[in-house]
């Protein structure tokens, strides 16, 4: 019932593009994430669906009404800021209360509303508190309990979790994660944070100056990354990346060679793989180099090295040890490899 | 706690220094005013006495005219009730209010739309409002006396309250804009969201917030009003007058004798409201200067 469409939309100031003709079919009750670097157009994107943002060209639908020139308040979506927005003369209570007021609920529903909204977020103990005397978790739950009280066609959430600390920004994702389960809204959520949007998203959408880069699943995207851009945003760390050239299926640069690959790509190429997926060999490795650093991240160990001027990041096991300058050499099998072209960094194979 | 460790560790020498500067300076601030309300308990020719100033402290002569009273209150007498000085008050109040309530109706609702507005020409409107600031008070009058005389509307208040509004909307509505400013945009937004059309988000959501700045400005537009002398001498006629230009015809003319004593009093007066709305709103003014309050 609130499918959201959005028909080559557009948005330029002037001589700047915002976003470009972007087409995307949000589907009922779906979680989307818009992915990418500050400036790519995603809160752009987000506005314009709000309806706080004028649209250049195209269409957007939400449900089957045409809303390019509704006002938000006919839209019936609800919002989450950055800054949460919360209204500072107001108590926990009234903040929340305050959509259901203004859009004329019957009075004697708001309380069973408020309360059944607070209790989803558990800011029970704050509703009398104004939100100057509440730490910034707290101001983010009752921003996401005015969002919910009213339940309306669409969520929208602008970073909700960019201004909590690491502790917190885990469990309010996972309460996120939760209320989108149990309300069963479409949901739209904009962050630049590659890890929310791996662990939240249905589907994700990278963006990077305001053109879309890949829509796909989590899984879709973090393995086949449709372009160099793609591949080095997502996964922790980024996908290493070599230049080098192709002949007959073998790849080579300098400090490293690898045999196996697809035989129909020739020339300069860009070759990509994982940390994850390198592992140390004894002998005939694919990469043979010095160590740059080595780095203790508890679960596994991070080793880089340079190979054709790139840092190369591989993971290996947790009780690996080494000293900075020791020769490694390293094993990449040839199926967890990706091609990019060389000039476009668009995927080959 | 810090402030006492800090006056702790300060040289003596210099405590005496600080406190004695501040005492002087209070007292040299506060001393015309006191001057003048124990004066307006004397006849003139104590408070103006050409013998002694002494006699102005002991009131010689108002003990003399007064069966040995020190104190007389011939001059609030003279000045309210002979030369009907109520009538300028109830000017003032009638000129004051106006013109607060609507600068402040336009310059809220102007200084949000330019706050908000992402166009250029918010800003020349803005340095446009400057320049009109700026252009004495006078040029106004002058320029449209003679179109007042001939429109057959000099000398009512109306006239009067158009003018000083005109005066007075560059500043409120840069004042205005300039709190509105900081107010973060995502407030009328996730009002908006919530389902407040624009109007509604600026009344029920960034109003209640702006509250300081608009007292604040709105008691600058009250003392402009309240202060005037080039405008309301200048248009009003004399039944019409307000209480500044009305103390000053206490104090006569060529044609006129005057009295000064009526003139004492009167400003007394005058004064005394004024102590009371900045007692009654300091805390607002306070807020509202420091602009930061505002912000959730």
């Amino acid at each position: 019932m609130a499918q959201i469409r959005l028909k080559n939309v557009s948005k330029r100031w002037n001589n700047f593009v915002g976003v470009d003709n972007f087409n995307l079919d949000i589907a009922d009750q779906e979680f989307l994430v818009l992915l990418g670097p500050s400036g790519c157009g995603k809160t752009t994107t987000m506005r314009m669906i709000a309806g706080l943002e004028e649209i250049t060209e195209g269409e957007i639908w939400i449900g089957d009404r045409l809303v390019n020139k509704l006002e938000p308040k006919d839209r019936d979506i609800s919002m989450v800021f950055q800054s949460y927005g919360l209204y500072p003369n107001m108590t926990v209570y009234e903040n929340i209360r305050f959509p259901l007021k203004v859009r004329k609920v019957p009075q004697e529903q708001h309380h069973e509303r408020v309360m059944a909204a607070s209790k989803m977020v558990e800011l029970d103990d704050f509703l009398q508190r104004r939100p100057a005397a509440l730490s910034g978790g707290q101001r983010q739950r009752v921003a996401l309990a005015r969002a919910i009280v009213r339940e309306p066609n669409a969520f929208l959430m602008d970073e909700p979790l960019s201004n909590l600390d690491a502790k917190l920004r885990v469990s309010t994702r996972a309460q996120i994660k939760n209320l989108h389960h149990t309300l069963k809204r479409t949901t739209i959520y904009v962050t630049h944070d590659q890890i929310e949007a791996m662990t939240l998203a249905d589907r994700v959408v990278v963006m990077n100056k305001g053109l879309v880069q890949q829509v796909g699943t989590p899984m879709e995207i973090y393995d086949r990354p449709a372009n160099t851009f793609v591949a080095s945003f997502i996964g922790s760390p980024a996908m290493n990346l070599i230049q080098g050239s192709i002949e007959g299926g073998v790849f080579t640069a300098s400090g490293i060679r690898i045999e196996g690959l697809t035989s129909v790509a020739k020339g300069p190429v860009t070759l990509g793989f994982r940390a994850e997926d390198a592992t140390l060999a004894d002998s005939n490795g694919q990469i043979e180099a010095p160590i740059y650093t080595v780095e203790l991240l508890g679960e596994a160990t991070m080793l880089s090295m340079r190979v054709a001027g790139e840092l190369v990041s591989i993971k290996v096991g947790k009780d690996y040890r080494a000293e900075i300058g020791d020769m490694a050499r390293v094993a990449i099998p040839a199926a967890a490899c990706h091609l990019f072209d060389h000039s476009t960094g668009a995927r080959i194979a | 706690m810090s402030q006492a460790t800090l006056s702790h560790k300060r040289p003596l020498g210099l405590t005496i220094l600080i406190t004695a500067f501040i005492v002087v300076w209070v007292i040299l601030a506060a001393f015309p005013f006191f001057w003048t309300v124990w004066g307006s308990f004397k006849v003139e020719p104590d408070f103006f006495s050409r013998e002694s100033w002494w006699n102005a402290i002991f009131g010689v002569y108002t003990q003399r005219q007064n069966d040995g009273s020190a104190f007389t209150g011939s001059g609030y007498y003279g000045a309210w009730v002979t030369r009907e000085f109520w009538r300028a008050v109830g000017n003032t109040a009638i000129v004051t209010v106006s013109v607060t309530v609507i600068s402040l109706t336009l310059g809220t609702l102007g200084g949000y739309a330019l706050a908000r507005s992402g166009q250029r020409y918010a800003f020349w409107i803005l340095i446009l409002a400057l320049v009109f600031r700026a252009m004495p008070h006078i040029t106004l009058v002058s320029g449209y006396l003679l179109p007042f005389f001939q429109l057959n509307i000099w000398g009512v208040l109306p006239t009067s309250i158009i003018v000083l509004v005109a005066i007075n909307q560059p500043f409120t509505l840069w004042m205005l804009h300039s709190f509105f400013l900081s107010i973060p945009k995502d407030l009328d937004e996730s009002a908006m969201v919530d389902g407040c059309s624009r109007f509604e988000a600026f009344r029920r959501v960034i109003i209640p917030v702006m509250w300081p700045g608009v007292v604040t400005t709105g008691l600058f537009s009250f003392l402009l009003a309240y202060n005037d002398f080039a405008v309301t001498s200048m248009l009003l006629s004399a039944d019409n007058q307000t209480m500044v230009p009305k103390i000053s015809s206490f104090l006569g003319s060529v044609q006129e004798q005057g009295n000064v004593m009526f003139a004492v009093a009167a400003v007394v007066s005058a004064t005394v409201p004024l102590f009371i709305l900045v007692l009654f709103f300091q805390r607002q003014i306070v807020s509202g200067l420091t602009a930061g309050a505002v912000k959730g």
